[in-house]
């Protein structure tokens, strides 16, 4: 009998699977690698309608994060502070700079200020900021190195993964309740050795890897 | 100096950190931008608006981009400051104020929870002398009321909408007008009101304009108590009912715990009477008389059934027996005879009851409801008397003489077209005023009214001006509640429509200087207080009441005469038959007398007795409805018969002196025979979306058309079926009988004195029918596949008290508000979708024609070992260490495996968008066609967050919601968590207070436990909830009570939530204890197939046993 299929058929199944496991496996590599959250948010960092700069604000003058995030210490919710707030020293500083005229505008005619939102978690996770920043998890663990920034832009991922990897392990990421919002402290320099071991325990440190702790 | 940032490097390696798309795109705009923006050496820009411009040219590309990678990215969104940082409120932290629900001439205290400057859940106000921090269903439902999109939001002439300042002109002029003529031909018909203000600008203005008529109407009227005892005792006073003084109460026809006045009070009071923890505690026992099947008899010990016109002579056989046993008032006894005639065939029940009453002496009460006549009441009063529970079990409170004259006198003045101008507080004449007087017309007969309507209803129709009045949400005002403590009505939001209130409104026709509401209340708070001080005015308004401001009780001795002198023109009345039915009309656990009839929550809140929802019937009792052949013939529709699952009831027409109306029949048993029950409320005509179905008639009928007069029953009616016509009937339970199953069980108090432990041995979870699987450390039975951790520092669990149950479902309510659930419409309930994550389950027992019932609120019982957490295929429901069953929205597909296989079937699907679609539009396809031509697909691409509900309701409902509990979508599984988010708030609130310290345990002894919406809601503090790890907790106490057992228990799934079994308190004497089956119905049924738990049984039992003897199982 002659041969119905040309010879290089034979090969066509080994071609095929080949084929299909490197495209689907680069299929894969590419979705894991370009659709996480670490590459899609890391590094966000929209133009805000006025120029503010954290570098200067935070970083060279040294205001410490809770002046103007004020419910950071008491809610869930980390304020975007009141134009008025700026105007506190604005109204003397820079008083008639062009660049803040958006900002007198807003405290005077009361039109909020129309922030892009950098940090967003997704409606179906209740994250509470008071409970973080009132036992020791500085700003700096999810929100980076926020007084070097001239445009703050999204510097952790904030997938679930990002949240249980510290919710598993806290340790690294505890530090003394003072020094939370001093965002250039290194915890490696100053903290004896064996400090955040004896602070979760003595402060009964266990964050809830349940659903129960983000998921309502 | 300004430092300057390099622009941004590329690094050499890892990810690009990139600004944005022509950064990487490096794009000529781009690099002018960063030259311009960062120059070396330059301090400012030399062109100031080039910096906003370029925003405009980078959105802009961002937008043309955004075929591109942008797609993938979330979409832009803005957060929007404050300009101006407001005090005392931090966004996330919600506030509370103290404020008050006024009802009719009472209030209840509550503490409401505001987030954002809305309010969005109603508690009671605990540190209130006379509260437990519990509220009714109306309370907690009225907060849905305040966001209802159909309310009056216009102020309107003659029907056209005007400007608030126009009719704050109109009322001027008219205060001119009344002013110049002394208040001639203006008359006044408003609502029963407890306050204060309203009393104090009442008298002002009749001193103003002393001609004025004042006049007070409510359909549902309480007010016969004070008549009553005003008259008994001879002095303006007003009966207190103290339920927890009395041991022996015998109510007739006194619906004390679902329908008189501040029911929720007397449902904390008789609960605190009756809650039997230990054995040997003290128990009250009920008697109750009457002839529909109210909340108040399926928690009788004691029950007979008889018709409303028959009580009287039930009555004064009770009264003839107490007076002679207690050797008091005989000169009334006389009198009684003839009255007491028609009561024979029940002697032997009266007489017994008189003997347990007198037994009592001081703690004996006697009540009478608001539905019989003022015979009744005096009779009440005079055995109170004779037993000596005068200033014991009843008080007598001074009492504010009547605010106005009946609505009879109004309807003579406009006949006789004496009334110029009417002006109309509130209330709904046009739709529940007596039908003989046909409202509307009579109306019309003023030459014009002013209404300040909540809803522009059947009332306003033919008004020359409606105002829209603001909800006691968003007024100033005050009130007394039930003790005569003083409460302020505080506004939690800005009348959202710039309603008026009762207050403002008088005091402008008033003519007086002060009209704000504000001002008004603040002076009479100074009156009554003695005191100016800013201070108490702030302590006032933080404790939500007056401190020492409750009326004294005052001593009465009974004028015996005036009593007699009622009771001699008092007739027998026959008893009704099968063509002389007795209607009677009673206010709607839901609807009330009609005014919630727009409220959502309470439509689909399902009536506690027959369980129907978004409907009211035609209620008749078995053997009624046999009689008239109802429920027998009719091939098409036979009696409370299904359809594929569906429930379709007889249409009948009742025809009462020349009226009619028509309704579907639904056959109750534990109802008096050829007795009509209609529930008020009902049938409105112009009413809003809720109120209607979505085929546009009214839900319901209307029973107003039957009601004549002021009286609550009423002699003489027929009832025929209309053949062939139907209709369907929501209803949420339609099996009624426990089948002999221990769902819940019971025992009277002498059994569970002998056998505490009898509820243990009711299934098969007891520890003598597991003996044959072995055991773990602590010696309970090994589960029988792996269980999770629950090494969590708490160990939440519940424990739900039946004998304190009574089942008035403020739990239900409580529970919708607090956890965002969705109401469903009537379509839906028929097919057993409804949402509410309680169910109150009631069961019948015993005989058709007189049953028992008992109460079971079944929620998620978050089992240890729970079923529904093994089968979900996507591990959306997993439990907590701390003994949850979690739910995780997100996460579920919709597979709804766990409902199936939930034991206990607690588990609500949400089959469609309840939220973002009308209840009418349900069944909708991407490809139906919308009302204005668009196709679904397309309106959803344009705007998909949005949904089909029309724009008032969306933007108004979204406010009731509680921002802390996500709102679940189609396709989600929801279920009880526990009031997650409160036990989440309270840890969270604890770590806060604690920070660097260990203090995180939350515990009963410093207030840090929450307490749930239903636990919180529940007048009768059936519900417990608590940590069981901590062996001081009140629940852990609880579970440890012999009565403590498990739902079905014997499937091992180790629920969380456990009931005390239910004691029942009934006197050995009465002739309805059978000494052969003397036990509650309930176990009765479960005796005849199971045997008793009360004796041993198995090995050692008489029984003999049916499970094989121990060690031959390992």
């Amino acid at each position: 009998m002659s041969d119905v299929f040309p010879k290089w058929t034979n090969r066509l199944p080994l071609y095929a699977a080949t084929t299909a496991i490197l495209f689907g496996g680069g299929l894969m590599a590419g979705f894991w690698y370009y659709f996480t959250p670490k590459y899609t948010r890391v590094g966000y960092q929209p133009i805000q309608p006025v120029a503010f700069s954290h570098a200067t604000h935070a970083g060279q003058l040294g205001i410490d994060c809770r002046y103007c995030h004020t419910g950071v210490e008491k809610s869930w919710y980390s304020n975007l502070p009141a134009s008025s707030t700026c105007m506190n020293c604005h109204n003397q500083v820079l008083k008639d700079d062009p660049r803040l005229a958006l900002v007198r505008e807003s405290a005077q005619t009361g039109t909020p200020i129309p922030w892009v939102q950098i940090h967003k978690l997704p409606d179906y996770v209740y994250f509470n900021h008071a409970a973080h920043v009132n036992r020791g998890v500085s700003c700096v663990s999810c929100h980076g190195q926020v007084q070097t920034m001239e445009e703050v832009f999204h510097a952790q991922p904030f997938s679930m993964t990002f949240c249980l990897d510290c919710h598993r392990n806290p340790a690294p990421n505890l530090r003394p309740l003072d020094k939370v919002t001093d965002l250039a402290w290194d915890p490696h320099q100053h903290l004896p050795a064996g400090w955040a071991e004896k602070a979760i325990s003595d402060w009964k440190v266990k964050p809830s890897q349940h659903c129960s702790a983000c998921h309502r | 100096m300004k430092t300057i940032p390099p622009p941004c490097p590329e690094p050499e390696s890892g990810p690009k950190y990139w600004r944005s798309l022509d950064q990487l795109a490096d794009t000529p705009e781009f690099r002018e931008w960063v030259e311009r923006e960062f120059p070396s050496g330059a301090s400012e820009l030399t062109d100031p608006t080039t910096r906003r411009h370029f925003v405009k040219i980078m959105s802009a590309s961002f937008l043309l981009a955004g075929l591109g990678l942008t797609g993938c990215r979330r979409p832009e969104e803005r957060i929007m400051p404050h300009s101006k940082m407001p005090e005392n409120q931090v966004h996330g932290v919600p506030q509370y104020f103290a404020t008050a629900f006024p009802l009719r001439a009472s209030a209840t205290p509550l503490v409401v929870t505001s987030h954002d400057g809305r309010p969005t859940k109603i508690e009671g106000n605990d540190r209130h002398p006379d509260s437990n921090g519990a509220t009714d269903q109306f309370a907690q439902a009225s907060i849905l009321n305040l966001y209802d999109p159909d309310r009056a939001i216009s102020f309107r002439q003659g029907g056209h909408a005007k400007s608030r300042e126009q009719a704050l002109d109109m009322l001027t002029e008219l205060a001119a007008k009344a002013a110049a003529s002394q208040g001639q031909g203006l008359c006044f018909l408003l609502e029963r009101s407890s306050s204060p203000t309203r009393e104090r600008l009442q008298a002002r203005l009749a001193q103003k304009l002393p001609q004025a008529r004042w006049f007070v109407y409510e359909p549902v009227d309480f007010d016969i108590h004070r008549q009553a005892a005003t008259l008994a005792f001879g002095q303006p006073v007003a009966p207190a009912n103290k339920l927890d003084a009395a041991k022996v109460i015998l109510s007739l026809d006194h619906d004390f715990i679902g329908a008189e006045e501040d029911s929720w009070l007397n449902v904390r009071r008789f609960a605190k009477g009756r809650k039997i923890h230990r054995p040997e505690d003290e128990m009250n026992r009920l008697y109750v008389v009457e002839a529909l099947y109210s909340l108040t008899g399926a928690n009788a010990d004691h029950r007979l059934r008889v018709a409303s016109g028959l009580v009287q002579a039930v009555a004064a056989r009770l009264a003839m027996e107490v007076f002679k046993l207690t050797g008091k008032h005989a000169e009334l006894a006389n009198a009684l005879a003839a009255l007491a005639e028609p009561a024979k065939p029940w002697e032997k029940w009266i007489v017994e009851a008189a003997a347990d009453l007198v037994k009592q002496g001081a703690g004996g009460l006697v009540m009478a409801g608001y539905r019989q006549p003022l015979a009744v009441h005096l009779l009440a009063h005079a055995m109170n008397s004779a037993l000596g529970a005068v200033g014991r079990a009843v008080q007598l409170l001074p009492a504010p003489p009547p605010a106005g004259e009946s609505l009879e006198k109004l309807a003579a003045e406009l006949n006789a077209g004496k009334v110029d101008t009417l002006v109309i507080v509130g209330g709904n004449p046009a739709y529940n005023a007596p039908a003989a007087m046909e409202w509307p017309k009579l109306q019309a007969k003023a030459k014009a009214v002013i209404r300040l309507g909540y809803y522009e209803d059947e009332t306003a129709e033919g008004c020359a001006w409606h105002l829209p009045m603001a909800h006691y949400l968003e007024s100033w005002g005050d009130a007394r509640t039930a003790d005569g403590t003083l409460v302020p009505v505080q506004p939690l939001i800005n009348p959202i429509f710039g309603g008026l209130t009762e207050l403002e409104v008088l005091a402008r026709i008033g003519g007086l200087a002060a009209t704000r509401p504000y001002d008004l209340v603040r002076e009479t708070f100074r009156e009554l207080s003695g005191s100016a001080e800013e201070n108490a005015w702030r302590k006032f308004l933080h404790d939500g009441f007056l401190a020492h401001s409750a009326a004294k009780p005052v001593a009465g001795q009974l004028q015996a005469s005036a009593v007699a002198s009622v009771l001699s023109e008092a007739k027998p009345v026959a008893a009704p038959g099968a063509q002389n039915l007795e209607v009677v009309f009673y206010r709607s656990y839901s609807t009330d007398d009609g005014r919630f009839n727009n409220n959502g929550w309470l439509q689909e809140t399902p009536d506690p007795i027959t369980k129907l929802t978004w409907d009211n019937a035609i209620l008749l009792s078995p053997k009624t409805a046999q009689a008239l052949n109802i429920g027998g013939l009719d091939e098409k529709a036979k009696g409370n018969k299904t359809e594929k699952g569906l429930f379709f009831n007889q249409v009948a027409a009742l025809e009462l002196n020349g009226r009619k109306l028509s309704g579907p029949v639904w056959i109750q048993p534990g109802m008096a025979d050829f007795v009509v029950g209609l529930a008020l409320g009902y049938g409105r005509t112009k009413t809003g979306r809720i109120g209607r179905l979505a085929d546009g008639s009214p839900a319901g009928f209307n029973a107003y058309a039957l009601k004549a007069g002021t009286e609550a029953h009423a002699q003489g009616a027929r009832l025929t079926v209309l053949p062939g016509a139907r209709r369907q009937l929501a209803s949420t339970q339609e099996h009624g009988s426990m089948e002999g199953r221990p769902l819940i069980r019971e025992a009277n108090k002498e059994d569970f004195a002998r056998t505490p432990t009898f509820a243990r041995h009711m299934d098969l979870d007891s520890p003598a029918h597991t003996g044959h699987i072995a055991n773990d450390a602590q010696g309970n039975p090994k589960p029988i596949y792996p269980r999770p951790q629950l090494n969590g520092m708490h160990q939440w669990g519940m424990v739900v008290d039946l004998t304190s149950c009574v089942g008035c479902t403020a739990c239900m309510v409580a529970c919708q508000s607090e956890n965002n659930i969705p109401i469903v419409g009537k379509e839906q309930v028929a097919k057993g979708r409804e949402m509410s994550w309680v169910r109150l389950d009631r069961y019948y027992a015993g005989t058709v024609e007189d049953p028992q019932i008992a109460y079971q609120p079944v929620f998620c019982l978050h089992c240890e070992n729970a079923p529904c957490e093994s089968v979900c295929p996507v591990n959306a429901t997993v439990h907590d260490d701390e003994g949850l069953n979690l739910m995780t929205y997100n996460r579920c597909v919709g597979t709804r495996y766990c409902s199936n296989n939930c034991p206990y079937k607690v588990r609500r699907f949400n089959f469609f968008d309840y939220n973002r679609r009308p209840l009418d539009q349900l069944y909708r396809s991407p490809f139906s066609l919308n009302k204005d031509g668009q196709v679904e697909a397309v309106r959803w691409l344009k705007d998909p967050d949005k949904g089909t509900v029309p724009a008032d309701q969306w933007d108004l409902l979204k406010l009731a919601r509680n921002p802390d509990v996500t709102v679940r979508m189609r396709g989600v599984m929801e279920k009880c968590t526990y009031c997650l988010q409160r036990l989440e708030q309270a840890k969270i609130a604890k770590k806060v207070k604690a920070r660097a310290s260990g203090d995180v345990r939350l515990n009963e002894r410093d207030g840090s436990v929450p307490k749930t919406a239903c636990q919180q809601a529940c007048p009768a503090e059936a519900i417990t909830f608590g940590d069981i790890a901590d062996p001081d907790s009140q629940v852990s106490k609880l579970k440890k009570l012999p009565h403590n057992y498990s739902l079905l228990g014997f499937l091992d799934t180790r629920p969380r939530t456990t009931y005390l079994a239910r004691i029942r308190n009934p006197n050995p004497r009465m002739p309805d204890y059978d000494a052969r089956r003397p036990h509650p119905q309930t176990l009765n049924e479960y005796i005849s197939r199971h045997g008793s738990p009360l004796e041993s049984h198995g090995a050692k039992g008489k029984k003999e046993s049916v499970h094989p003897p121990k060690g031959a199982h390992q």
